[in-house]
């Protein structure tokens, strides 16, 4: 499945840029991440944890960073994580590009998400409103990282 | 972790000391060797695993063996009484209602049940009651003659 | 299935010290048809199960103060066949009993249903047009909840952690009124619906034009939902053909359907629109003859 997202955060591209391109420090601003390491330049090893009602699923996996162009502000990466214990997983190409807003700066995520086993049994808007609540809670632990 | 359960399976008590993880289905298939009782779905769907708790059809493969202490279950074995088959099975045979047979445990038993409750049943009343019980072989026309059968067999 | 530990208490207030006690780990179970599966499937992997079966007084349905009151133990076959409710409220009888199988029936319960809230399930739909009151308890005590604020999300109702479901009191239906309850089901007859309407027509004294209408729609969303914009176009209207339709149309828009392997989400759509105008011609129909006083000739076969 395919979505856009958005977000607007109160802070000058550049500085934003710097933030999201530390990819464990942006890693504890997602809810549900726990650890965030580097495993080599591009690669990194992480956890997120999402409920769905009384179900929990703890993912597990990696995030490369395939692509950095800061002359187009736009990222790519690629994710792949399992839920081990309940047969299970997410493979994600996401691309993100920040935009000059009236006030800081949007930023566009565009996922590819596909979601393997148990998981994607939940159904794709059931997934969405997932990453939508994520995101929404994302975009605030970025705001309060960055307006100080 | 295990718990001691007290229960009456076919007319006999028990007395057994089970994980309680035990699914009612595993807990008479395997603790108490019936294996009348079958696993199709393992999600409480097909009714193969038709058995009867205090007297009312339930999936055993989605209950806990837990839950029938101090309760009273039925499974097809206890239907026929000494060498004499219940009317419900009997019919089954003389009407041709199964064909490889794993569904049948469940289509008896929960038959009987109905006829139990209503032993002079429409054909609606039949088949919103038996609709939980998937057959693969028989296209269902001969379960549906088989519990008529056993209904009109046992009028007097 | 996971190792657990089992609990049978004789008493509610022991279930909820229980479930206190083991907070995260510990889950209530009553008839356990969803519980289980799940466990089975590994989706739930509880430390301790706390069943509510022992526990007396909670499987009563009593009428009262214009209106039935349903015990969290009261299992879907006990409501369907209630002389109670087939009388009084043959719409809610008839809900239970399109609940997948008798085997399930038999198990199932009221409030296992209500605080496992599958936006699927058919009981939640017509309990919400009834406008039903969901009672639970919690170590700090006791709350009612309409139960329009109590489904919050798929799999979420708005119980706390360690609370229960204790009961669920439904109104009648007022005077001059009429319900139905409609479910499409494509493909098995023991499935959960495609789409799924209750609906409640209410007519002013005159018989003619309606004075409110409660629309509820099930596996349409992430919760059972009520179709607000559709119901107020009929608010006050002359009831016919153009103006259920048109409420249909509208409830289109209300709704927000999950595709699955029971329909794409386009289609849900589309049969909502047709299902909710097929369930207010059922309601209003049986309002016309509640008005004129001849008895419901809806009550179930």
């Amino acid at each position: 499945m395919t979505f856009t997202q958005e977000c607007v955060i109160p802070v000058e591209r550049a500085r934003l840029w710097e933030f999201l391109m530390d990819v464990p420090t942006v890693g504890r601003c997602i809810p549900g991440v726990d650890t965030v390491e580097a495993v080599d330049g591009n690669a990194y090893r992480g956890g997120l944890k999402v409920q769905v009602g009384p179900i929990r699923i703890a993912l597990e996996g990696t995030i490369t960073v395939e692509e950095q162009d800061r002359s187009a502000w736009r990222a790519r990466m690629r994710a792949e994580a399992n839920d081990r214990r309940l047969g299970g997983g997410i493979r994600a190409r996401l691309s993100l590009t920040l935009v000059p807003a009236e006030i800081g700066t949007r930023v566009q995520i565009d996922t590819d998400l596909a979601v393997l086993g148990k998981i994607g049994e939940f159904g794709q808007p059931v997934i969405k409103r997932k990453a939508d609540t994520l995101l929404e809670e994302f975009a605030r632990n970025l705001r309060a990282a960055l307006v100080a | 972790m295990t718990r001691a359960v007290r229960l009456t399976v076919n007319g006999t008590p028990r007395e057994l000391e089970i994980p309680t993880y035990r699914t009612l289905l595993d807990c008479l298939r395997y603790d108490l060797g019936l294996t009348g009782s079958k696993e199709g779905c393992g999600v409480g769907v097909c009714g193969a695993c038709t058995v009867l708790l205090d007297g009312k059809i339930i999936s055993s493969c989605i209950a806990l063996a837990v839950f029938a202490d101090g309760r009273e279950v039925t499974t097809v074995e206890g239907l026929a009484e000494d060498e004499r088959l219940h009317p419900v099975q009997q019919a089954f045979i003389d009407h041709g209602g199964f064909q490889c047979g794993i569904c049948t445990p469940g289509q008896v038993v929960a038959a009987k049940a109905l006829l139990d409750a209503t032993p002079n049943p429409s054909d609606a009343e039949i088949r919103e009651w038996m609709l939980g019980n998937l057959c693969r072989c028989t296209g269902y026309y001969k379960i549906l003659e088989s519990v008529r059968g056993a209904a009109l067999g046992a009028r007097p | 299935m996971n190792a657990f530990d089992f609990r049978a208490p004789r008493t509610l207030d022991e279930a909820l010290g229980i479930l206190a006690e083991q907070g995260d780990d510990g889950r209530a179970i009553a008839g356990g048809t969803a519980l289980v599966t799940m466990m089975r499937q590994r989706l739930l992997r509880p430390a301790c199960l706390v069943s509510l079966r022992e526990i007396a007084g909670l499987d009563r349905i009593q009428a009262a103060n214009g209106a039935l009151r349903l015990g969290a133990l009261v299992t879907h076959r006990e409501a369907e066949t209630a002389a109670l409710i087939r009388e009084r409220l043959p719409v809610l009888a008839e809900t239970f009993r399109s609940v997948g199988s008798v085997r399930i029936r038999h198990m199932a319960t009221v409030g296992g249903a209500l605080a496992h809230a599958d936006p699927n399930q058919d009981p939640p739909v017509t309990l919400m047009a009834l406008g039903a009151r969901v009672q639970s308890r919690r170590a700090g005590g006791d709350r009612e909840l309409p139960i329009d604020e109590f489904f919050r999300d798929y799999y979420q109702s708005a119980l706390e952690p360690g609370e229960l479901v204790t009961g669920v009191t439904v109104p009648l239906l007022p005077p001059a009124s009429g319900a139905s309850f409609v479910k499409f089901l494509p493909r098995t007859a023991d499935d959960y619906a495609t789409v799924a309407v209750a609906a409640v027509v209410a007519l002013e004294p005159d018989g003619e034009r309606c004075r409110e209408a409660r629309i509820a729609l099930g596996s349409v969303g992430v919760t059972p939902l009520r179709a607000r914009a559709a119901e107020a176009l009929l608010r006050g209207e002359r009831l016919g053909e153009p103006s259920v339709r048109a409420a249909g149309e509208a409830a289109k828009g209300e709704v927000d359907p999950l595709t699955d392997h029971r329909g794409s989400a386009a289609y849900k759509r589309e049969m909502a629109a047709v299902m909710v105008a097929r369930a207010l011609r059922q309601a209003w129909e049986a309002a016309q003859r509640a008005a004129r006083g001849r008895p419901d000739a809806g009550a179930p076969r």
